[in-house]
């Protein structure tokens, strides 16, 4: 077959999916599961076939023309989105498998494989775009999909809270990316992607336009990735079901913004002012959200947090300017991302408790030797330490960082810290459970979430995701080790790789290795304490607990805020216009009822009237005229 | 006899069925008041049309159309009163009051 028709079916495979599992399938749940599978499965068979093929002329169908601008949909293929498109249709199918297992005894299974169906549908037409209008509608559409799903518990008050929360602020961030897309129009009139990194590839001058339109498409960015100050939202998505936050921290949502950024790097590396000051926000972030994860006692929260700051680190390798750098650790995070997530979800099904204390003291991790084969391959390359893929990536980035400030140098490695102290923290604390600490499980497990061992369908994908992840250390360190003559996601970028030698490494990986050492001192060893340095500091700990007391001062600002105009505008609404049109509608009818009150149905009187009135108009009138 | 004449003699022949429309509360007592009022109508046209107008045949042939509208007219309202009496053993106006607000 041909690559347009790989192309095509990868997109509409999906699409058929999602209408037949929500319209036709939706109360046949296992239909509609199998539906959805099959058609992730055609999806993520066509995304590897096509990237492993290489770059390809677009396809795209005509919709309608305006005058010389041509609107049009189809399926861009290069390089960027070949890899990205591979990565979403692997782990989704992943995912959608697990959930299998996962939403077996949901309700709502026949909705969530729909939605999800959705998901992957929008993720992939935005990857594939190749104009700013596909662009921008499936990265809406994205946000949706993501809505539906973190609300998908939806009898959860909380779950419609966060998806709430997760919406808005991503909206926040949409409306600069709406006006910058539609600048950029204007600034390069024409809607087609390539057209437009041509014209910026190359060219230092930036300029005022290009700096504000890099700035607002920023904008959007910091909303869907999660960065400050619009990062609030995406620890609240947990509320969701565990399969849609892996998929949402990996592959889907979270990864659009990075990648839109990698889909626009030459525009961004044309605005100088702009990229620094995204350097500085993802840095800032990085550090912010590993901090919060120090503290967190929620396994999908501590994950939560490590997404923030894992996306931070891949936007401070795209800022520093090398696409390589940010596009790699993209990859290898979305797997052990997606991973990780998976095996915290295994925990949860088995224990009916998110609280990692309380799973440890289940011994879960004794009787589940493959979710925690997967925590430790997944655990282990977040951290950092080699030869796992997070640890090539990383250090990619910190190398990438070469001519930044030495603050920006100096924040991604507390950063790398940071996220081996607290990656190793759960570990520790999952693995080698010590009943004599001072660590309290956070209540009682709870007894009716519990559904037992994982099956196959949750094993399998776990299984398969270690396998990918420890695949991609293999290749990189192939790479390094000079037995692979170039990365092969780098030659699938078509980029150079510059690994470093292992000297320039040395920092990288002390780093990595002294957190994880600190860790064990403080988790892992016998009798140690499981308590951790921060909790010796209360009022740090307090802090970081409570998220830098940036949820509550948004809340006591801005929401008290939005919702006094909320309420000043319904007080108006109801009691002034509504209240207005009220009364006059009142008087109408009453003036009405008075006036009928009048007619006594007596026709003599009418007549009479009617007489007398023509009688004096003649005799008025016949006196004027 | 001049013009004047005739005219003051419809007035008086409306103001007589005025007066029978207004003041007589039954219901047949109205219609030939009514009667009467169609009939000054064709009084005034007859005289006009003799003194005044310079074609004689217009107005006979609107007094001809009155005089057969005003017999259609005493079919269908004698049959409306005779509906009402069936219905309601009655023919004064002072009950017919229903279709008050």
């Amino acid at each position: 077959m041909s690559y347009e028709t790989w192309a095509l079916a990868l997109l509409f495979a999906p699409l058929l999916g999602f209408f037949l599992a929500l319209v036709v399938f939706r109360d046949r749940h296992n239909v509609a599961a199998a539906i959805v599978i099959a058609a992730g499965s055609v999806s993520a068979a066509a995304s590897i076939l096509l990237c492993v093929g290489g770059p390809q002329p677009t396809v795209s169908a005509r919709w309608f023309h305006i005058g010389d601008i041509t609107i049009a949909f189809g399926v861009l293929l290069d390089s960027r989105t070949l890899l990205m498109g591979a990565v979403v249709g692997v782990i989704t199918l992943c995912i959608q498998i697990y959930s299998l297992g996962y939403m077996a005894h949901d309700p709502g299974k026949g909705r969530f494989f729909g939605f999800l169906a959705l998901f992957e549908w929008a993720m992939l037409s935005f990857v594939y775009a190749p104009n700013l209008l596909q662009t921008f509608i499936f990265w809406e559409l994205v946000g949706l999909a993501s809505f539906l799903l973190i609300g998908f518990w939806y009898q959860k008050p909380s779950a419609v809270a966060a998806a709430k929360k997760a919406f808005i602020m991503t909206r926040i961030g949409d409306i600069g990316l709406f006006v910058g897309l539609i600048l950029l129009f204007r600034a390069t009139d024409t809607l087609d992607i390539e057209s437009i990194l041509t014209l910026y590839a190359g060219s230092s001058a930036g300029g005022a336009p290009t700096e504000i339109i890099a700035a607002l498409l920023f904008m959007g960015i910091v909303g869907k990735s999660a960065q400050f100050p619009l990062h609030t939202w995406l620890p609240d998505a947990m509320e969701g079901p565990t399969p849609v936050s892996a998929l949402l921290h990996s592959a889907t949502m979270v990864a659009a913004g990075v990648f839109l950024f990698a889909r626009f790097h030459e525009l961004f590396m044309a605005a100088e002012t702009t990229r620094m000051a995204a350097l500085a926000i993802a840095t800032f972030t990085a550090i912010l959200a590993s901090t919060m994860a120090v503290v967190a006692r929620d396994m999908k929260r501590i994950l939560a947090f490590s997404s923030i700051s894992q996306l931070g680190f891949m936007l401070m390798g795209l800022a520093a300017g090398s696409l390589f750098a940010g596009y790699f650790h993209l990859t290898t995070h979305a797997f052990f991302k997606a991973l990780l997530f998976l095996v915290a979800g295994a925990f949860i099904h088995r224990c009916g408790s998110n609280d990692i204390v309380a799973i440890g003291r289940q011994g879960a991790a004794r009787t589940m030797k493959v979710t925690t084969f997967g925590l430790i391959v997944g655990g282990v390359a977040l951290a950092g330490i080699p030869p796992l893929s997070g640890f090539f990536s990383k250090e990619q980035i910190i190398a990438s960082l070469g001519q930044a400030s030495p603050i920006i140098v100096a924040g991604a490695y507390a950063a790398a810290f940071l996220t081996a102290y607290y990656t190793f923290r759960m570990i520790f604390l999952v693995t080698r459970p010590d009943p004599e600490s001072a660590a309290q499980p956070a209540g009682p497990a709870d007894p009716d979430h519990a559904h037992g061992e994982p099956t196959w369908a949750m094993n399998g994908p776990i299984l398969l995701l270690s396998l990918i992840t420890l695949l991609i250390s293999a290749l990189s360190a192939g790479a390094l080790v000079g037995a692979m003559s170039e990365d092969p996601i780098a030659s699938i970028l078509g980029q150079a790789s510059h690994h470093a030698s292992i000297a320039e490494m040395a920092p990288a990986i002390a780093i990595a290795i002294l957190g994880a050492v600190l860790a064990f001192f403080e988790f892992g060893k016998k009798g140690a304490a499981q308590t951790g340095i921060v909790a010796r500091m209360p009022g740090l700990e307090r802090l970081l607990a409570n998220r830098w007391y940036i949820d509550a001062i948004y809340r006591h600002t801005l929401v008290a805020l939005a919702t006094g105009i909320a309420r000043v505008s319904h007080g108006v609404e109801t009691r002034g216009f509504d209240g207005g049109a009220d009364k006059v509608a009142d008087a109408t009818v009453a003036s009405g009822r008075q006036v009928a009150r009048r007619h006594s149905g007596r026709l003599q009187l009418y007549i009479g009237g009617a007489a007398i009135l023509f009688a004096l108009a003649v005799v008025f009138l016949g006196f004027r005229g | 006899m001049t013009l004047p004449a005739f005219t003051m003699f419809a007035l008086l022949l409306f103001c007589m069925g005025l007066y029978a429309v207004l003041a007589r509360r039954n219901l047949i007592a109205i219609l030939i008041g009514i009667e009467l009022m169609l009939n000054a109508a064709s009084v005034n046209f007859m005289a006009f049309n003799y003194f005044v107008a310079p074609d004689p045949a217009v107005g006979q042939i609107i007094v001809l159309f009155i005089i057969g509208l005003a017999a259609a007219e005493v079919a269908i309202a004698l049959s409306i009163i005779l509906a009402v009496y069936r219905q309601r053993r009655a023919i004064d106006i002072e009950q017919l009051t229903e279709v008050k607000g």
